[in-house]
């Protein structure tokens, strides 16, 4: 299958690597030669130089074969006519990165369907919406909904001294009958595995758990963790980002503070944060954060547009007494230092839109998918059809990839954490937890 | 500024001036009272100098400017006033020529101020007069004009701006004459539903036409030496209650809901906030009333405290007037209460005067802002009325109007005590003068008048009134030098 990505960010160069991961034929188009060149030489990509809005540069990209395109440049405007011109030249999916609610709102002039858009994705708000679900879970360093929500995976950096620690899987089961969950992925000093009954559990270890949305809470304590609402939260950097996050704790009846150093944004954020206090203030003026209560604060998310800001002002927050500290980190670099310094969680702007995108590719047989930071790993809803191979035949007899496991089954109302004598019936939503290697086979036993 | 020019618009607007007492002639022929020829006659001589003025002086070409709507606003405003008293003169009802403008100023700036002791022995054209005067002057009688005269157009909109109160008045219609007519026609169909439910509710037709000019004007005066107390019918204390606040409301807003959008009263913030203050006040002068036994703390006594505690607090609050009670009798937190409510007023855009609620509740919400700023020293607090944000230049305004307002009641009552006027009745003459509320506290309270005012007291009053209906600055603004520079580049 080919896919189109127009546009080489950080959006467009992570969504080629995950597909090309995935096997799949990808042709990037990009305008600045430079970075056109860094993208085919790191991946095993096709890139074309040239505007993904111009006609002979799509033709050259190979716009007939294509079934899905991608545009996820900065700019809006490209984006749709890219989208527009591919749909017209018979591209099956189009998905359109739009940052501008003038043009995704209902309010606009063309919608969706007029221009033949599959979905629009606004980066900025997937991330704040991202950093809402992993402040619900005031524990979690990773949170995604699976069945509407039903049931939710969680990720949790285990704490010395836990109950769970040096306990087997199959121990902790034991332990705890009549809890529903299951464990997706643990990674062991940034190695990913899929977990077998055997696999030991030890302090700092990164656990993957899925279980319903009402047992979550239950699973926190076994981790080390108190179980935790959010009621005020500061918000430092008035990012795009952080005046969605602001505005969607708004509609929830979140206390919120948010502080941007310029003050002209910080006008902007007034008139359209109406409930939030706005401070005209550094991210990393201790003294103001302090003054501002940054010590009684349930949640503290750093969101300006610079990294090491970001991680000096979470830090900051966690030393004053921040409960859960959330920091934006755009390099990946970062991202291994953020649990050693004791900032609760990290989220990558770009790939919540990276995510919400590939949910989107699979669309069909694929619900949701979520990638999971500093792992591989992804969890994957997939819908089982009348003739998929993974019918019919208990799991254990399946011969199910190793880089794999089945976490969830989902029955109309009932949901099943498998054991090894369960199997899937046609209709059945399945969470399956894989690293990308695996995911071809398994795709296959889908189909 | 042209004088010319100026001088051709004032002449005009007496044109209407003298039609509307032709008018009131005209009723006092109907009832044969006798001075129907003194009323003829100012009309007369009123369209005589209106007709010179405006053929003498006419222009071609060039609207009207900023400075020049001013200019034409304020001494249409005093020469209407000069004009409306003749009728009180020529038909020899008062000998005084201050006495009589002041009656007639009160009337057109809707203030409600009397210098008569026995209004009921008034003949009935002369009643009419000071009704319609009120009538008149509630809505606008520069207003009126727009609605009638296409040919103020452009510049029509520089004289709606001075006139109409309120911080920004809002075009219900692309074309300010359009709006100005629509103004006018729910002005009039509301005047029209109050007169048929005060007929209804027992008043005599004559009674119920003025006190229906009087009510939605907010102007205040009455046909009965007791006002309103007169009527002894809850139900006409209801309505008019009803129609006060009505009155106090702006009129945009009423159009708005007479044409299929009721709800618009229930979203407006303004008239939320003017609700809360007189629905407030009213429930506080009933509890006042009834803890100290002004009424008896029976169920009719309840129902009186009630009725009058709101019909005091909406006609004080609407700057109306109105009394169906004596105010004075009551314990002196009730007096300070209704002395207070003189200064918040109507809405914007509303036929009430004052300082207008809207002001009223900016000034609250800055207050408030003032007060977080100090917990909060780095925060950005900007001011909101529901979800828009209100402009700093509009707060900057708001403030210095309010201060303005302070220092004109202040000065107006220091120059009351200069004649030798108790600081009490000062301070509330110069409320109610400069607020065009009418009745105040101490000599001028609602079963007092202010006949027994000199000279010299009644023609500050005047200007207060004038200064007051005008919202200051379109007055004021005549006394600052470069209203009269010659027009330069900008104007």
């Amino acid at each position: 299958m080919r896919v189109l990505i127009v546009g080489g960010g950080e959006v467009g160069f992570h969504l080629a690597e995950r597909l090309s991961l995935e096997n799949q034929d990808v042709v990037l188009i990009e305008s600045d030669p430079a970075r056109a060149e860094y993208a085919s030489e790191q991946l095993d990509i096709l890139s074309v130089v040239g505007n993904g809005a111009s006609m002979p540069v799509l033709q050259r990209a190979g716009v007939r074969d294509a079934r899905i395109l991608l545009a996820v440049t900065s700019k809006d405007e490209v984006n749709l006519v890219s989208c527009l011109a591919a749909s017209r030249m018979g591209v099956r999916y189009t998905i359109a990165r739009i940052s501008s609610p003038e043009y995704y709102s209902r309010g606009s002039v063309l919608s969706r369907e007029q221009l033949g858009i599959d979905l629009m994705i606004n980066p900025e708000r997937e991330c704040a919406r991202e950093i809402v679900q992993l402040l619900r879970y005031a524990a979690a360093t990773d949170v995604a909904d699976f069945a509407e929500g039903r049931v939710q995976l969680i990720g949790l950096q285990v704490k010395p001294g836990a109950p769970a620690v040096g306990k087997s899987l199959s121990e902790l089961d034991q332990e705890l009958e009549g809890y529903h969950y299951v464990t997706v992925a643990i990674v062991k000093n940034g190695e990913t595995i899929i977990p077998r009954g055997s696999s030991v559990i030890d302090a700092g270890d990164q656990i993957y758990v899925l279980s319903p949305h009402e047992e979550i809470n239950r699973l926190f304590p076994l981790a080390g963790y108190e179980q935790f609402t959010i009621k005020r939260v500061m918000i430092a950097g008035g990012s795009a980002e952080g005046q969605y996050l602001a505005e969607f704790l708004e509609r929830k009846g979140i206390e919120c503070t948010i502080l941007d150093r310029d003050r002209e944004r910080c006008v902007e954020l007034a008139e359209a944060l109406p409930r939030s206090l706005v401070l005209h203030a550094d991210a990393t003026d201790l003294e103001l954060l302090e003054m501002e209560g940054v010590a009684g604060v349930d949640g503290f998310i750093s969101a300006t547009g610079n990294d090491q800001t970001n991680l000096l002002s979470s830090l900051l927050a966690k030393s004053s007494g921040a409960h859960k500290v959330v920091s934006l980190v755009r390099n990946f670099d970062y991202l291994p230092l953020v649990p050693k310094v004791g900032i609760d969680a990290a989220v990558i702007p770009r790939m919540s839109a990276v995510n919400a995108i590939l949910r989107y590719v699979r669309r069909g047989r694929v619900l949701t998918v979520a990638t999971l930071k500093g792992t591989e790993a992804e969890a994957i809803e997939f819908k089982a059809r009348e003739k998929s191979q993974i019918t019919g035949k208990p799991l254990k007899d399946l011969h199910f990839p190793k880089g794999g496991v089945v976490a969830t089954i989902i029955r109309g109302e009932e949901i099943i954490l498998p054991r090894g004598e369960d199997y899937v019936v046609p209709g059945d939503d399945v969470i399956v937890f894989a690293l990308p290697s695996a995911i071809p086979e398994i795709e296959k036993l889908f189909e | 500024m042209s004088l010319r020019r100026v001088l051709n618009v004032v002449g005009l607007l007496q044109v209407f001036v003298a039609i509307a007492m032709a008018l009131a002639g005209g009723v006092s022929l109907f009832y044969g009272d006798g001075d129907s020829l003194g009323i003829f006659l100012s009309a007369g001589v009123t369209l005589v100098f209106g007709f010179l003025a405006y053929r003498l002086t006419r222009f071609e070409g060039e609207d009207l400017t900023r400075r020049e709507g001013y200019a034409i606003v304020t001494f249409a405003w005093a020469t209407t006033g000069i004009f409306g008293a003749l009728p009180y003169l020529l038909t020899g009802i008062l000998d005084g020529l201050v006495p009589a403008v002041f009656e007639s100023v009160s009337g057109f700036t809707t203030t409600g101020a009397t210098v008569f002791a026995d209004t009921e022995s008034l003949p009935h054209g002369i009643l009419f007069w000071r009704s319609f005067t009120q009538w008149l002057g509630g809505m606008g009688i520069i207003v009126l004009a727009i609605a009638v005269l296409p040919y103020l157009g452009v510049g029509g909109m520089q004289l709606f701006k001075a006139e109409v109160p309120g911080p920004t008045p809002e075009r219900l219609r692309p074309r300010i004459a359009q709006t100005a007519k629509l103004l006018w026609y729910v002005y009039v169909g509301l005047t029209a539903s109050e007169t048929v439910l005060l007929a209804l509710g027992g008043m005599s037709l004559f009674d119920a036409v003025n006190h229906s000019f009087t009510t939605l004007s907010t102007g205040g005066f009455s046909t009965r030496n007791a006002s309103v107390a007169a009527f002894d019918s809850p139900f006409v204390q209801y309505v008019i209650s009803l129609f006060m606040f009505m009155g106090g409301v702006n009129f945009a807003l009423h159009f708005r809901a007479i044409s299929g959008r009721p709800g618009v009263y229930l979203k407006d913030h303004e008239l939320r906030f003017l609700t809360l203050v007189v629905v407030g006040a009213a429930f506080l002068l009933m509890l006042l009333n009834l803890v100290s036994g002004v009424y008896p703390p029976t169920l009719g006594g309840m129902e009186h405290a009630l009725r009058d505690g709101l019909f005091q607090s909406t006609s004080i609050t609407t700057t109306t007037g109105y009394a169906t009670a004596d105010y004075e009798l009551w314990l002196p937190t009730g007096q300070g209460l209704l002395l207070t409510l003189m200064f918040v007023g109507g809405m914007a855009g509303s036929t009430g005067g004052s300082m207008k609620a809207m002001r009223v509740l900016l000034l609250l919400k800055q207050t408030g802002k003032e007060l977080r700023k100090h917990l909060h020293p780095r925060a950005v607090l900007l001011t909101r009325i529901g979800p828009h944000v209100v402009k700093e230049e509009v707060l900057a305004n708001v403030l210095g109007f309010v201060i303005l307002y302070v220092f004109i009641f202040l000065g107006g009552a220091m120059l009351l005590t200069l004649l030798g006027i108790d600081i009490v009745t000062a301070i509330g003459a110069s409320a109610a003068t400069v607020g065009n509320v009418g009745p105040g506290v101490g000599d001028v309270g609602p079963t007092d008048n202010y006949g027994w005012m000199s000279d010299p007291g009644l023609g500050i009053l005047c200007f207060l009134m004038i200064v007051g209906r005008l919202e200051i600055y379109t007055v004021l603004l005549l006394f600052h030098p470069d209203t009269w520079k010659r027009r330069g580049s900008y104007h």
